[in-house]
């Protein structure tokens, strides 16, 4: 029996047998039953652990087959169509082990702190990182749904895992609603495009959108593109692009704290994985990349609208949370310009989005992870007003958020700057340069609401009487903080050779 | 015997399909809106049965409508539970008095 | 169109004969009310409660669990009849997918949500 296969999946089989495994341990568990869990000790600390082990575990697996490469593995394509085990889906096992363990290691100090400790967190969002792998790896538009679902429930959940607080339930019942609604409008796509290639593997929707166009007897042209329309809203709705962006604030301002580290993460990464492979792989056919009757256009136009409203709004918040939360859509604007570009430059414009996902996952996880820290005992740090004079009282909790800040406003010598640089490097190789021009305005406009923070912390007293925000202690959150601080270091001082060991990994255009 | 012509099944399903996005919109009512949604989803594995009609050489669209209905079922059950968590917390039932988060 | 003309005719013949054995009882049928008959039928025993009783939440949870367990049997049809030409990957593979069924059955059993008095 040829082993090869299970090898090249094994990155997706540790983590669901660890995923299984702890949550059967968790269930057996003396904490397992409800009834207790308000006096003892919770089981945050062990759970949380066993989380980012496991998922350690999946991103050193995937980083081990990519030494090995992947095509020397016989049996690596044995599980074509339905999950394509390449080095592109293989960096983004990677990153999103990554950003799932520092997910997890957040929780395991903010769970307990704030009176959430039940072991359901941990499960969840191991399987939630499964299904974002699948996601990542899915060439066929069957297991493609699958990872989505097996993603978003786990997520829905997570985002309502506070059940008593009217805030997360809520915020679980718009994402919920939006985003199987999302998930609808995606199916209904696919299946206009199965019905117009009969395939629903994205490799034979490539050649029968290649060969009807090339006899030009095209079975039925829009009923394909309403399929392709559909497609790209309903992946649209999980990067929230612009603008179908309106539950993405409410769902992370109300999600628990790690939840919403995880969503902005995890979840936003695996949807641009599959954008990108759907794009590249399916829909990557001449006919449909013109500029005048395809893709490219609209996303153009996505982007261009996603990077001006989200930091025009961002701007204006008063939580730091809900900052961050457009902080995000405006990233995904970034990264969508990196996405048109992908027509002409291919390659380098892959990378690029590659290495910016993996720089804004680090980032990002410390942007919270210090939002996080700046909390404890049931009082969140959420607005401006809770953080100002930290810099005085905490030095380290407020240089530790001002990094992740400054990496995410784009400044030398961290990651943010380098991704924001590549992207914009791609896309004027492909000569968007409106896009180019609006990418900088904005970034420039962020830094507006990202150095807004610093002023808080460093340049203002509290009201006198105000509850001061008073940042907790926990081994978790300072070594999540760490890690992300040295991923957005290395990928800051040596940003070539990563983005070189990155651009292997770009989906080849057949 | 002659048989149903495929055009009228892809009609249904996208008028089914229709039907759901507009009570999905419009309505306010949250049971009503976890029905519009398997609405749509059924509309869905409608419209890819049919197809399946004139692809007939694998069952491609008949293996992915198992896979929708079970996703359905799990779908269904986790919203219901969401939607259960908001009521017990809120007392009520309507989507436009879930109004907590704004900016 | 005229192939479903016979279908329509029975769509007809039903509504006509459910309607028709409605009036005939309203219309024609003995009516000797007594206080007895005028209480809701409740299998022969006293009626008891209001009218309106709130499902309780409980039954929620159990129909959640249905729900979800009840549709993955749709997964394993399609296997019962190629079984035989599946052979032994087949059966390995709808193992694996019984055993994670398992895990959740004994998840859920342990975490107590099977019990109906807590």
């Amino acid at each position: 029996m040829n082993l090869d296969p299970f090898l090249a999946a094994s990155p997706l089989l540790v983590v669901a047998l660890g995923g299984c495994l702890l949550m059967v341990a968790e269930a057996f568990s003396k904490h397992g039953r409800e009834e207790n869990d308000s006096r003892s000790a919770g089981p945050s600390g062990d759970l949380a652990l066993g989380t980012a082990i496991t998922l350690i575990t999946g991103a050193i697996f995937s980083a081990g087959i990519w030494f090995v490469g992947p095509d020397k593995l016989e049996g690596s394509r044995a599980l074509e169509p339905y999950l394509i085990l390449d080095r592109f889906s293989l960096f983004f096992s990677f990153v999103l082990c990554v950003g799932g363990a520092l997910s997890a290691l957040l929780a395991g100090g903010y769970l307990p702190e704030h009176k959430l400790d039940r072991g359901e967190f941990y499960p969840l969002l191991i399987f939630s990182t499964l299904g974002a792998m699948m996601l990542a790896a899915a060439g066929d538009l069957l297991s493609l749904f699958l990872g989505l679902e097996t993603m978003s429930l786990g997520v829905y959940a997570l985002a309502g895992f506070r059940r008593a607080s009217p805030r997360s339930t809520e915020a679980a019942l718009k994402y919920f609603l939006l985003g199987s609604f999302a998930a609808a409008i995606l199916l209904y796509g696919g299946a206009l495009i199965y019905g117009a290639t009969g395939h629903t593997d994205l490799a034979g929707i490539r050649a029968a959108i290649t060969s009807t166009a090339a006899t030009e007897g095209a079975a039925n042209p829009a009923v394909l593109l309403i399929g392709v329309a559909l497609v790209i809203v309903g992946l649209a709705f999980k990067v929230s692009a612009v603008p179908f962006h309106m539950w993405t604030p409410d769902a992370y301002e109300g999600a628990p704290t790690p939840a919403t580290t995880f969503m902005a993460v995890a979840v936003k990464s695996a949807a641009f994985a599959t954008l990108l492979r759907v794009l590249v792989e399916a829909f990557g056919d001449p006919a449909l990349t013109s500029w005048a009757s395809g893709w490219p256009p609209l996303l153009a136009f996505m982007a261009l609208l996603t990077m001006t409203v989200a930091n025009l709004i961002a701007g204006r918040q008063e939580s730091v949370k809900r900052m961050l939360a457009y902080s995000s859509i405006a990233h995904a604007g970034y990264v969508l310009v990196g996405l048109v570009a992908t027509i002409k430059v291919g390659g380098d414009a892959q990378a690029s989005i590659m290495f910016y996902l993996l720089a804004y996952t680090a980032s990002t996880v410390g942007a919270f992870g210090a939002l996080i820290l700046c909390g404890s005992r049931g009082a969140e740090a959420v607005s401006y007003e809770d953080l100002s004079g930290l810099g005085r009282r905490h030095p380290a909790a407020a240089m530790a958020f001002s990094f992740f800040l400054l990496s995410l406003a784009g400044t030398p010598p961290t990651a943010g700057f380098f991704s924001k640089f590549y992207i914009i490097k791609a896309a004027l190789g492909a000569e968007h340069y409106v896009l180019v021009v609006v990418l900088v305005l904005n970034s420039v406009l962020s830094a507006y609401y990202y150095l807004r923070v610093l002023v808080f912390m460093y340049m203002r007293e509290p009201a006198p009487g105000a509850p001061l925000a008073r940042p907790m202690r926990s081994g978790y959150v300072t070594t999540a903080l760490v890690l992300s601080a040295v991923l957005v270091l290395v990928l800051g001082v040596f940003p070539s050779t990563y983005l070189e060991i990155v651009a292997q990994a770009a989906l080849a255009s057949r | 015997m002659s048989s149903v012509p495929i055009e009228y099944y892809l009609v249904v399903a996208a008028v089914l399909f229709i039907t759901g996005a507009i009570g999905f919109l419009l309505r306010r009512n949250l049971l009503i809106l976890l029905m519009s949604i398997e609405l749509m989803l059924n509309a869905v594995n409608l419209t890819l049965v049919a197809y399946n009609r004139i692809h007939p050489l694998n069952h491609n669209g008949q293996i992915f409508t198992f896979f929708v209905i079970a996703v359905a079922a799990a779908e269904a059950s986790v919203g219901l539970a969401i939607v259960l968590a908001f009521y017990r917390v809120r007392r009520t039932m309507r989507s436009d008095e879930a109004d907590l988060l704004r900016s | 169109m005229a192939t479903y003309i016979p279908l329509l005719l029975l769509f007809l013949i039903a509504a006509i004969i459910a309607i028709a054995m409605f009036l005939l009882s309203t219309y024609i049928g003995p009516k000797n009310p007594t206080p007895e008959k005028m209480i809701p039928f409740e299998c022969g025993s006293e009626s008891t409660g209001g009218r309106f009783v709130k499902p309780s939440v409980k039954f929620y949870l159990t129909a959640i669990l249905f729900v979800v367990f009840d549709l993955e049997a749709v997964l394993i049809y399609p296997w019962t009849i190629q079984f035989r030409s599946l052979g032994w990957v087949g059966l390995a593979t709808m193992g694996s997918f019984i055993a994670l069924l398992v895990v959740g059955l004994l998840y859920v059993w342990k975490k107590g949500a099977l019990e109906w008095e807590r």
